[in-house]
């Protein structure tokens, strides 16, 4: 042993031969990586799709001997770095946008909706409460509505509005394609969506804001009501509301109850972490306040367009049954083969 | 080793990341570096960027509506819906399609992963997307557009909320973004590295290494210095530096022999070829040396 120590080529360092005996499939490994994050997993052939995890897992054993055996820096690097890349083609999406989003329609957003129906029976009870106690409110002292309906939101409609002029909002006649299903359509889908997404961004807080903001609007809902039924409009103005309200409302309680996961998963986050759970549970409650704001955009549109070119109160009532008996049918039996 | 590596990078990159771990499914553990909150602001800029093409060309189309008498707002609100649309589809088609990265976040050398290892599910990149709508677009939108009818406190407090979660990533470890947390996800930085030759076998000539050295000349560095060997080899700044490290190795392990000029790089080849084949066969029985300061080691396997 005291003899100097020279290393020469026939003694290579075991590393050395370690690394010459795997090279080429790591090159190779290397190329397919590269050409899949060039130009996406479509350019791979059949036999190449069958070869690139069995590389990638060469691969990450080739890394882990080399950790314990190689002090070559570039080596592990390269190595680490490889895998890496390999990992995230392997285990990476492998299904484009269309699909993905056709199958959230098909069955995930439906089921995820029911996943949360405690939730969703919560909002609803909120909302109802609010919606009573702002009808009552109103229908005692006629004052207070003017406290519960911001004013941009009741389009000139008040205490002293007339049941004639009431009449007219209600009935307005149709000012054309353009203006309904393009300007109008727009401010309330953006205004809804707003709502409905500080319902479901709120959850963050704790839930507190969501339940208020949800009271809050079902009592502003009550008051129009109550404001209504004073000129004998009630009727009508449920067919007004209703076009696009069943909707819009369901999509609304959507986008709270979806706040509400997110708050209770916060004060409660079970044996998970609070991250953890967030990130389990966030992913399902994002995807149903993301469906929602598809719905807001729907309600958008019966609002701005559909309202006016049904202009008689039975005519609504079946629209809105008809989309009633559509949401119910979706939800409660949409995509319930795939689950388990 | 990994402190080694820290260590090494820090020397050599100039700057210290964040690293992570995860786990791959096959129980390997992978070190990954975190995005800085720079490299993530400017993949998000130049995505804008890249959008906002996108959009200016899908804009050239509609012009004709403006000629044929359509009002302003309406050619206002058809644009913003397609900036919508856009918006929502160019992060979520990239991400899917490109193992995800965006054309900004590639260019930056940024990748989303799944922040437990696990394979990055395609609701992950879409949770992480929406959110991204949610938590800024949505809120920006209509602070900018200044309605009237919103009156200042309502103003001031959008401008609040989009601030606020938008300097999110800033209070917390990972630089998670809501959509991150939301998502389950995390942006790493992952330059593509390239695989070098084994320096251990450039350093000798056909006739064998020409400089030799004794077990306890070889016992003296550690790992470290090995290491930043190597990449001095790899990238030697200059023939002045060579020398200047050479002189000091010498002096260090007692090598008395003289080295002329032109044999430096020879000598260091060869004492880098001898010292890692000295660290590695003491690895493989179990001694691991950090670096000079610290006794060879017995090493818990990673």
């Amino acid at each position: 042993m005291t003899e100097p120590q020279r290393a020469s080529a026939e003694t290579a360092l075991r590393s050395a031969r370690f690394r010459a005996a795997r090279e080429d499939a790591w090159h190779r490994l290397d190329e397919m990586v590269s050409r899949v994050e060039k130009s996406g997993v479509g350019t791979l052939s059949a036999s190449e799709s069958q070869e690139l995890p069995l590389l990638y897992r060469s691969a990450a054993s080739s890394l882990s001997v080399a950790r314990n055996i190689a002090l070559d820096r570039n080596l592990l690097l390269y190595l680490e770095n490889l895998t890496l890349r390999a990992y995230l083609v392997v285990y990476g999406p492998r299904t484009g946008v269309a699909r993905n989003l056709a199958e959230f329609l098909a069955h995930g957003f439906p089921a995820a909706v029911r996943g949360m129906r405690r939730h969703l029976a919560i909002a609803f009870a909120v909302l109802a409460a609010g919606a009573i106690a702002g009808y009552s409110l109103v229908a005692s002292d006629i004052s207070y509505y003017d406290l519960l309906v911001p004013s941009f939101l009741a389009g000139g409609r008040g205490p002293d509005s007339t049941a004639d002029e009431l009449r007219k909002v209600l009935f307005a006649p149709w000012p054309g394609f353009v203006e309904t299903f393009i300007v109008f359509a727009n401010f309330l889908f953006r205004h809804n969506a707003m709502v409905g997404i500080f319902c479901f961004g709120l959850g963050v807080a704790l839930g507190a804001p969501t339940i208020l903001l949800l009271a809050y609007n079902g009592a502003a809902l009550g008051a129009f009501f109550a404001l209504h039924a004073r000129a004998g409009l009630a009727a009508d103005l449920a067919g007004w509301v209703a076009v696009h309200g069943v909707t819009e409302i369901l999509a609304l309680l959507l986008c709270a109850s979806a706040g509400l996961v997110i708050s209770e998963k916060i004060l409660f986050p079970g044996p998970e972490s609070r991250l953890e759970s967030l990130a389990r549970h966030g992913r399902v409650a994002a995807g149903v306040a993301s469906g929602a704001v598809g719905m807001f955009f729907m309600a958008g549109v019966f609002e701005g367009g559909f309202r006016q070119l049904i202009s008689n109160t039975p005519g609504r009532f079946a629209f809105e049954s008809a989309t009633a008996v559509f949401w119910a049918a979706y939800f409660i039996f949409a995509g319930r083969g795939k689950e388990r | 080793m990994t402190d080694v590596e820290g260590r090494l990078s820090a020397l050599i990159e100039g700057v210290s990341r964040e690293q992570r771990s995860i786990e791959t499914p096959e129980g390997v553990s992978l070190r990954v570096a975190l995005a800085t909150r720079m490299e993530r602001v400017s993949a998000f800029l130049l995505d804008m960027a890249f959008m906002g093409a996108a959009v200016f060309c899908l804009c050239l189309l509609i012009i004709p509506l403006f000629f044929s008498g359509t009002d302003m707002p309406i050619g206002m609100t058809l644009i913003l819906f397609l900036a919508f649309i856009v918006r929502i589809l160019y992060f979520t088609h990239f991400e899917l399609a490109w193992q995800g990265a965006t054309p900004g976040k590639k260019i930056c050398g940024l990748r989303v992963i799944n922040r437990s290892g696990g394979p990055l599910a395609p609701s992950a990149v879409i949770a992480r997307n929406l959110t991204r709508e949610v938590e800024f677009f949505l809120p920006l939108g209509i602070f900018l557009s200044l309605d009237a009818s919103l009156g200042v406190a309502r103003q001031l407090a959008l401008l609040g909320w989009t601030c606020a979660i938008a300097a999110l990533p800033l209070f917390n470890r990972d630089h998670l973004r809501a959509g991150d947390i939301i998502g389950g996800t995390v942006v790493i930085s992952m330059p593509k590295r390239a695989l070098k030759g084994d320096l251990s076998e450039r350093g000798q000539s056909a006739d064998g290494a020409a400089y030799a050295f004794s077990p306890s000349q070889l016992a003296i560095y550690g790992a470290f210095e090995l290491q930043a060997l190597e990449e001095l080899l790899r990238h030697p700044p200059s023939d002045l530096a060579l020398e200047e490290v050479c002189g000091k190795i010498r002096r260090k392990i007692g090598y008395a022999e003289n080295i002329e000029r032109h044999d430096v790089r020879r000598f260091l080849g060869d004492f880098y070829a001898a010292e890692r084949a000295a660290l590695e066969h003491g690895q493989l029985f179990g001694h691991f040396k950090a670096d000079k300061t610290s006794a060879s080691e017995p090493r818990a396997k990673s």
